[in-house]
């Protein structure tokens, strides 16, 4: 679809719409009244189609609005559907989840923090504030804080209920059910998953947010703008490049700013050589939970370098805080240019050794390829990102459909399998690390001399996206500022937030030794596995972390038991 | 010296308990693990459950919802426990000080069930796995 196909299907729902206002080429805003905002959605998700991204709730002052977000990947346009909810006593809209299961979470949240109604939602619990959360208490609204007393009263005189503790109200004795966590002993945040199952089946799977929830999105709305990415990069501290430069692209674009050439190249460097860690990661931990130790300690060793470099140039191993809106904070020393040529080239090395292990050992061939499939038709409907969109046969990446900072003019692809299993998820990884050391040899030897950053003075009033593919996915940040010295309203969408829930679409129908993997394939929770306890109906078998890791285990030593016999047999013969 | 201190003093068993952390302080855990630093070789060991562990490395300010589980886990290990506050957050929140969501930090959930606990902080967004390993020797010497 061109720009101009686009804005002509755009012009069919004039009649719904009150107001298309073009703030650029690619950022559309569509204005609606909220009773016509199902309409409106239904119209851009199944008639455009254009894939959803988050949705937004803003406290305004005399009204709520929702704003829809959506992207057109092959055009690179965010198109903004914003219902606006008159009536602030009783704010109800309608529910798109029931066409759109990918909005269900963002709604619930919204839901959470603004206390907006959404009407035929299939599922309206609890989602990211606590069990003891009081009723009728919600964060995001303007008028919720109370000059000096805490908000949501004080935790420790709050009475838990816990019969309306969501993820325990879920939980039919009817059922076998086996719930994985919250609290995960090996790493990783606290989640809490529900599986039920019959038999080794997982018939259907519940999750419950909120143990990690911190309230960022309020914490930054106290502070001045160039304070917050100090903040986001600690929203997540394997994407800790990602988040800021997202919302430094969202304030630079409200700002009217350029950051100068040279800021783009390090930005750019900095970025890959985080994806190279992220996946390399992700690699180690998959490799631990069916058994291979062998990559798990490899793949670990191989990512040292890369944190090196970083903290050489950062002066940090996470956590960077080098991108600011304008620029950058620190330079990349020209000096330093033969080492990280040098280094990629002895991480090429390695991964080449490390991919080819992987991808040619025949247990893994038959452990991994189609389990935890996830159909493209689901990942659509999931809208889900990154390499587990890739995998699925998606070929969306925001580096080339919405270039930002110098990834256009560089030489690289887009890596998609259509396969949709686990499988499918290591190659596109793998792969992309090779794609990353491609981008930064590049980027090095292009990078050019010249200022860091530029001084921005005054952030004007107004709205603005800002967007990153980050190693999971797409990060997408929404700013919004009154000319003030703060934010009014910054959304953050992660990318997990979309991914996790497609786990209802990979994971019902496997075993539970493959939901573990399939689970991990994701990339947000690889230890969602520990203390796991099965229920049974008449009797109470607890399974632990290691009893759960021994499953998946024995399960890649039967195959290899299996496939070590069937080689015998075909050399016998 | 008590005998039981002394024992806790030899190849100290850690389960790592995440309350709201950003995953960095988590992963630099892991990295202890791994060949660079691989503290395995001094016999300190991850471990599956709390009911294993000497020390509990405990990330994150502690958020509303994960409170009553760090005091589950922190019942279930055997006495005494050391528990370590690894990074900012754990220590006194860090940067997200300020935010509704949260109860911690963790001494002080600590302490609401168990005044006497035995409590050494890390500090650092992300401390370095040396940090980490340096804070578990001074703990453990001062013992």
């Amino acid at each position: 679809m061109t720009q101009e196909e686009l804005n002509n299907k755009l012009s069919g729902i004039k009649d719904k719409v009150t107001k298309i206002d073009k703030m650029s080429e690619t950022r559309i805003y569509l204005y609606c009244e909220s009773e016509n905002s199902y309409a409106v959605n239904k119209f851009l998700f199944e008639e455009v189609p254009l894939r959803f991204v988050i949705a937004t709730g803003i406290d305004s002052d005399d009204c709520f609005e929702v704003l829809y977000h959506y992207s057109d990947d092959e055009t690179g346009c965010i198109v903004t559907a914003k219902a606006f909810i008159r009536d602030r006593e009783n704010p109800i809209i309608e529910s798109i989840a029931p066409f759109l299961p990918g909005a269900d979470w963002a709604e619930r949240e919204t839901h959470d923090v603004l206390g907006i109604e959404f009407k035929n939602h299939p599922d309206m619990r609890r989602l990211i504030l606590s069990d003891d959360w009081p009723e009728g208490v919600y964060p995001l609204r303007k008028d919720a804080e109370k000059p000096g007393k805490r908000l949501g009263g004080d935790p420790a005189k709050r009475p838990v209920d816990q019969a309306k503790c969501p993820a325990r109200r879920t939980i039919r004795l009817s059922k076998p059910i086996v719930p994985i966590g919250p609290s995960h002993p090996l790493q990783e945040e606290m989640e809490y998953f529900q599986l039920s199952v019959e038999g080794e089946i997982v018939t259907d799977i519940d999750m419950r947010l909120s143990y990690n929830h911190r309230g960022i999105e309020k914490i930054s709305e106290s502070l001045q703008f160039d304070q917050v990415p100090f903040l986001i990069s600690r929203i997540c501290g394997i994407c800790s490049a990602s988040h800021p430069l997202a919302y430094v692209q969202a304030v630079e674009e409200l700002a009217g700013v350029t950051p100068p050439e040279r800021a783009l190249y390090v930005r750019t460097i900095i970025n890959e050589l985080e994806r190279i860690h992220s996946h390399v990661l992700w690699l180690g931990l998959a490799g631990h939970f069916i058994g291979y130790d062998t990559v798990f300690m490899w793949a670990w060793k191989y990512r040292e370098p890369i944190l090196d470099l970083l903290e050489e140039i950062t002066g940090n191993r996470n956590n960077y805080g080098n991108v600011k809106i304008g620029g950058c904070r620190e330079d990349i020393p020209n000096e330093l240019k033969p080492r990280i040529l040098k280094d990629m080239d002895e991480t090429e090395r390695k991964m080449d050794m490390l991919i080819k292990a992987v991808l040619d050992d025949p247990v893994l061939h038959v452990r991994l390829k189609g389990v935890g499939i996830l159909t493209k038709a689901d990942a659509i409907r999931y809208a889900v990102t990154g390499p587990t969109a890739r995998a699925s046969g998606l070929p969306i990446d925001v580096r080339r459909d919405d270039p930002y900072a110098t990834y256009a003019d560089l030489n690289w692809n887009v890596i998609t399998r259509p396969e949709g299993d686990v499988f499918a998820k290591a190659v596109v990884r793998l792969l992309e690390v090779l794609e990353s050391i491609k981008i930064i040899r590049q980027a090095v030897e292009k990078l050019p001399d010249g200022p860091i950053a530029v001084e921005v003075k005054e952030i004007p009033a107004g709205e603005a996206v800002g967007r990153v593919e980050a190693p999971r996915g797409e990060t997408f940040h929404y700013v919004r500022s009154d000319g003030g010295n703060r934010p009014v309203r910054h959304k953050v969408r992660a990318p997990s937030y979309v991914n996790v829930p497609s786990f209802k679409a990979s994971c019902i129908g496997e075993s539970i030794p493959d939901v573990t993997i399939t689970l991990a394939a994701v990339d947000p929770c690889y230890s969602c596995t520990e203390r796991l306890a099965v229920a049974d109906k008449n009797s109470r078998i607890t399974h632990d972390y290691e009893a759960l890791l021994r499953l998946s285990r024995d399960e890649t030593d039967r195959i290899r038991e299996e496939i070590g016999s069937q080689h015998l047999k075909l050399e016998d013969s | 010296m008590n005998w039981r201190i002394r024992a806790l003093k030899k190849s100290p068993w850690v389960f790592h308990v995440n309350t709201g952390a950003c995953n960095n302080c988590d992963i630099e855990i892991v990295d202890l693990l791994t060949p660079r630093f691989d503290v395995e070789r001094f016999g300190i060991k991850l471990v599956g459950s709390p009911r294993h562990a000497d020390a509990l490395l405990v990330t994150g300010g502690v958020t509303a919802q994960a409170a009553p589980r760090l005091r589950e886990v922190y019942r279930q290990t055997p006495k005494p426990c050391v528990v370590f506050a690894i990074g900012a957050c754990a220590c006194d929140k860090g940067i997200f000080t300020t935010g509704y969501h949260m109860v911690g930090p963790v001494d002080k959930i600590i302490k609401e069930i168990d005044p006497n606990a035995i409590i050494a902080y890390v500090p650092g967004c992300p401390p370095k796995p040396e940090a980490m390993i340096s804070g578990i020797v001074k703990a453990l010497s001062a013992l």
